[in-house]
């Protein structure tokens, strides 16, 4: 038979197991603590994130540049050849500029944009074990023939969908892009908030990066520097260009700021973000095969030419030489 | 006994406090690029709430249409001229603001653009901060845009805790 003093100590040392467990149940971290959407006077969505321990898991052999108008918050870059996957949502078989040549023509885009003058400015970006490659390769699509709406929740369905049925491969240096069709809306804002987004999800155990963009002939005044551009297939259609525009700029975050927790200024907003619809000098479309017929008859404006087409994609944040929206390095 | 009364309550309660634990969230925040009209907008509602800031009377006339109006919960409309007389006036002081959330839909000849304001303001000395829920309605007039209505109230955080008592006006 056991004292009153025994029972006690066994009391205590109950209550000091139960007050560790306790305790050690506090530490968890929950999926998207430290991160605090925050007001930046513009609209634009921002964020502030706590500093990622994850650069200092690595060799320390990189310098990191700084102190050009956006810092570096401790997080990774995608380094080397990032893959960009596509997810075709809606009708791509339809009317107006949800087709199947604008499929052609955005993963034309999407395989020649690598090492391009444009995607060189990213390769200012780093962290610790090293800098952007600038290199980007196109790495496969998949066709959902839907007609539901989009929400934020169902755009990473989908793109979890074409990763656990083998549509696409599990990359964790990839982007996935979830691309709808004009007719499709993605309710959390698209066309009145934003023209598209990027973030990242641990899916299957895999951090997954991916990005939505919606085909911007649904809301040309909102997410259209021009209603023809220098890939419209006729007059009035932009969504080609328009939806390269807003793809060039969710890639160039999403390889310099991948966990949304590497690179981004004092006010939340990324390298795309800086120069959003800033575009730079720019040149006429005239006849040297480079833009469609329509774009050149309807005086299209571009300012990038790789992969023998011409694009208006907007500029991008230099980091070097004091900070600057940048075509070039 | 006593002790093992007092563990059976301290179990109960930690289990319960676990219980309380947030839904782990399923999405991770989404970085947004803002519309084109979002970027043109509130860079004009920033330059006018800069007009207030520094009480640049001209500036702000010149963002407003000649039959402006400011409505707000339970008051009847405000022409513009006096919600420009009231913000310019010396015992008014717009301190800082930021502005959130924004959106903006274009109607063809009219564009409406919804945000939230916060803002730290004195007015006779007394504290006027507060968080705002605001609608605006812009029209092209030649090649600016110009304010036509606007519509806002406190946000619910905000808002006094003051019965709404019916006007006869609603």
């Amino acid at each position: 038979m056991q004292s009153p003093l025994g029972k006690m100590k066994y009391a205590l040392a109950f209550l000091f197991v139960l007050l560790a467990a306790n305790f050690l149940m506090a530490q968890t971290v929950r999926e998207g603590a430290g991160v605090n959407r925050a007001p930046d006077g513009a609209g634009h969505g921002t964020h502030e994130v706590a500093p990622s321990n994850n650069a200092q898991a690595g060799p320390i052999g990189f310098t990191v540049n700084t102190g050009n108008g956006i810092n570096y918050n401790g997080g990774p870059v995608m380094k080397g050849t990032v893959n960009a996957y596509i997810i075709w949502y809606g009708n791509w078989n339809g009317t107006g500029s949800n087709t199947a040549a604008t499929r052609s023509a955005i993963e034309t885009f999407l395989g020649t944009i690598g090492g391009s003058a444009l995607e060189l400015v990213n390769t200012t970006y780093g962290d610790n074990t090293g800098n952007v490659s600038g290199a980007v390769h196109f790495g496969g699509s998949t066709i959902v023939s839907a007609t539901q709406n989009l929400t934020d929740a169902r755009v990473q369905t989908q793109v979890n969908n074409a990763i656990t049925s083998g549509r696409l491969p599990r990359d964790t240096n990839g982007v996935y892009f979830v691309l709808s069709s004009s007719n499709i809306n993605e309710t959390s804002g698209f066309c009145t908030r934003y023209c598209g987004w990027h973030t990242r999800a641990t899916l299957g155990g895999s951090d997954i990066k991916y990005s939505f963009v919606g085909n911007v002939d649904r809301c040309p005044s909102g997410c259209e520097i021009q209603t023809t551009g220098p890939n419209s297939a006729a007059v009035g259609q932009g969504g080609i260009d328009g939806m390269a525009n807003t793809m060039s700029h969710e890639l160039e975050e999403a390889i310099s700021d991948p966990d949304l927790n590497a690179w981004f200024d004092s006010s939340g907003q990324e390298n795309g973000d800086k120069c959003n619809f800033n575009f730079g000098a720019t040149s006429t479309c005239n006849a040297n095969g480079l833009c469609t017929a329509s774009g050149t008859s309807a005086a299209a404006k571009y300012n990038q030419t790789f992969g023998g087409h011409n694009y208006m994609l907007q500029q991008n944040w230099r980091n070097s030489g004091g900070g600057a929206c940048a075509q070039h390095l | 006994m006593r002790v093992h009364s007092l563990l059976a309550i301290f179990i109960g309660i930690t289990v319960s406090i676990h219980a309380q634990e947030p839904v782990k969230p399923k999405l991770n925040p989404r970085i947004v690029t803002a519309t084109r009209l979002v970027t043109q907008f509130s860079d004009l509602e920033l330059q006018m709430l800069k007009a207030v800031q520094k009480k640049t009377q001209p500036a702000l006339q010149a963002m407003l249409t000649d039959d402006c109006a400011i409505e707000m919960p339970n008051a009847d409309p405000l022409p513009g001229e006096d919600w420009i007389d009231s913000v310019m006036a010396k015992d008014y002081s717009l301190k800082s603001f930021a502005l959130r959330e924004f959106s903006a839909v274009d109607l063809g000849t009219a564009v409406v653009v919804k945000f939230e304001r916060r803002e730290s303001a004195t007015l006779k000395g007394k504290n006027e901060s507060g968080e705002f829920f605001v609608v605006d309605v812009w029209k092209k007039d030649g090649e600016k845009w110009k304010l036509a209505n606007r519509f806002v109230s406190r946000t619910a955080a905000t808002a006094s805790k003051a019965p709404i008592k019916p006007t006869g006006k609603q």
